[in-house]
């Protein structure tokens, strides 16, 4: 495959901030070009790194449902509308199936399995409010360390809008993503 | 970016019964509702925003002499002005003879006006009547002329008096308007106490005695203030929103479980922050902008919009300022004194989550949204934005973390 499209990114950036931006006099017109070289700088950050993300995430998110069917099923919870999320979360898992790991699916079809799986958990989340005490409790504590892992892995994907003030303590996307050049995969830490 | 689930489908080609369940799933103030509506109505056209304006002066000119009945007025010099990530706001010189006066004027008004979808939908009508209420009581631009519906302009939008300023430092270098921003100390010592006061007059204004008419009034000692402007937020994320997510999910049940009890409802600013007050060569504050998020209901909501670290640089020491001006305590403490109010740190906290609730749907929802469909006169800068988005969501998920 030639040309990459780093090379791409990196053309059009230099391009944009040393021919275009130095010849443009409207103030409205330098501040979005501005921001059209920043997004550049950006994208030539994450571009090669949208599939494994939408890998790992593939794979969290499946991790983290079959604990919640596990912890429902183990509490014999009976509630009709929190039963009808898992199950269109289990109609969803003939087409991509739990145990998929999903490394030769294009990018669509991981993207949009996360989506459907993302909407699952949103909807039993918001139905948590009738569940019994102690499951709602447990519920919970499975979703605690995920929703860490999401606050860590969104901060590092964006680290290079240069909004954040946490900037320095925050790991790189590629630093988070891989380890001895493979995808971290749950269960796989080395 | 595809319609990628059923969900995504129809919130970007919603039909008659996907709107009418959001609207009933979601109850907000009826000007909020009709704001709402229009724009997923609308959302079905598939036109871009165009950034084209060049018919806007002719317009412009037809409205301003039906409105003046002045046939010679002269519109000149319209140009587009930066920032305003939400309205597009352009300026102009307007030659005429204002009413009450025998001479002809030459004045550099602006324009207000909507884009095709905005970061945040809100009604112009409701801006309009915030900001003459507003009029003699704190310093505010004076409006002259509403389009409200925009049927002379193309768009919603109304046309003010153009003040000269400061808005952002010299000694400033941040990206987005507000965010971060860092005053010198002389300026901190200058405009801190009058930022505080000013506050405090919006938040002891009769509201009673005014007119205000696309306000819906909360019961008091009740909920309903809160409620609705959660419905409000709540509808936009998932009106708008790209991708589903774990985390609003959560801290929406959270918001809604602990909603506080409004006593009496004040007019909330909504957006009462660095970046949105503007202060001349004396530095005195000699505006604050956009009134478009104002609403009836609880002032710990502005207290903690305004000191949300996000809008607040540190200072020299690295310690966090509210709104870039004094430290947390220091802003509260003043407050409390001036108002009469006492500050509740438990209501605090509540407005403090709800406020990163609020950036995450702005940045990390609306903003996509209106970029994806090219419907704002911004689509660069709004995918930016994101990266704020995430930041919001983070401290929210910091936050929901202490619950």
């Amino acid at each position: 495959m030639g040309p990459e499209i780093s090379q791409f990114l990196s053309g059009m950036k230099k391009t944009v901030e040393q021919v275009v931006i130095p010849n443009l006099t409207d103030r409205f017109a330098q501040e979005q070009a501005g921001i059209v070289v920043a997004t550049l700088g950006f994208l030539e950050v994450i571009h090669d790194k949208a599939l494994h993300y939408e890998v790992l995430e593939n794979q969290l998110y499946k991790h983290l449902l079959s604990q919640i069917f596990s912890l429902f099923e183990q509490e014999k919870l009976d509630n009709k509308d929190v039963l009808a999320s898992v199950e269109a979360l289990r109609e969803h898992f003939k087409t991509d199936s739990l145990a998929d790991d999903c490394a030769l699916r294009p990018y669509p079809f991981i993207r949009a399995s996360n989506e459907v799986m993302k909407e699952g958990l949103c909807d039993i989340i918001q139905q948590q409010t009738a569940m019994p005490t102690k499951l709602r409790s447990e519920f919970e504590a499975l979703l605690k360390p995920f929703f860490k892992d999401i606050e860590v892995r969104e901060r590092s994907w964006v680290k290079a809008l240069g909004f954040d003030t946490e900037a320095d303590q925050l790991p790189d996307i590629n630093e988070l993503l891989y380890s001895d050049n493979k995808l971290r995969l749950p269960g796989n830490t080395s | 970016m595809t319609d990628y689930t059923t969900t995504l489908a129809q919130r970007s080609n919603p039909d008659d019964e996907w709107i009418a369940n959001m609207r009933q799933r979601f109850p907000v103030e009826h000007a909020v509702d009709e704001v709402f509506t229009r724009k997923l109505n609308r959302r079905n056209e598939s036109a871009e925003h165009s950034m084209d304006f060049a018919n806007l002066p002719a317009l412009l000119r037809d409205f301003l002499v039906k409105q003046t009945g002045q046939q010679d007025l002269v519109v000149e010099n319209l140009q587009r002005l930066s920032g305003g990530a939400s309205k597009e706001q352009f300026t102009f010189e307007l030659s005429w003879q204002p009413e009450g006066s025998n001479e002809r004027t030459t004045q550099q008004l602006m324009i207000r006006m909507d884009p095709t979808e905005s970061i945040v939908e809100t009604h112009r009508l409701r801006e309009w009547q915030t900001l003459r209420a507003m009029q003699g009581e704190v310093p505010v631009p004076k409006v002259l002329w509403l389009d409200e519906k925009g049927d002379y302009l193309g768009q919603p939008a109304m046309i003010a008096e153009f003040l000269e300023g400061t808005v952002r430092p010299p000694s400033d270098d941040e990206k987005m308007s507000g965010v971060g921003m860092y005053f010198i100390p002389e300026l901190r010592t200058a405009l801190q106490e009058q930022f505080v006061e000013i506050l405090v007059k919006i938040h002891g204004i009769d509201w009673r005695n005014k007119e205000l008419s696309t306000f819906d009034v909360p019961k008091a000692n009740s909920t309903q203030a809160c409620e609705w402007a959660l419905n409000l937020w709540q509808r936009a994320w998932q009106e708008d929103t790209l991708e589903a997510h774990p985390v609003m999910a959560q801290a929406a049940v959270w918001l809604r479980e602990n909603m506080p009890v409004v006593e009496q409802p004040v007019i909330v600013h909504g957006d009462y922050r660095s970046g949105n007050f503007m202060y001349d060569d004396n530095l005195r504050i000699n505006a604050i902008f956009d009134w478009e998020l104002a609403y009836l209901g609880d002032f710990h909501d502005d207290l903690a919009w305004a000191t949300l670290s996000l809008f607040g640089g540190p200072d020299e020491q690295g310690k966090g300022l509210a709104s870039g001006l004094m430290p947390q305590e220091e802003f509260l403490e003043r407050y409390e004194k001036l108002s009469g109010f006492t500050v509740d740190p438990k209501r605090l906290f509540y407005y403090h989550l709800f406020s990163y609730y609020k950036i995450s749907v702005i940045a990390a929802a609306t903003s996509l949204r209106v970029a994806h469909s090219k419907k704002t006169h911004l689509d660069a800068m709004m995918n930016f934005a994101s990266g704020l988005g995430y930041l919001g969501l983070s401290e929210l998920n910091r936050m929901l973390e202490k619950t």
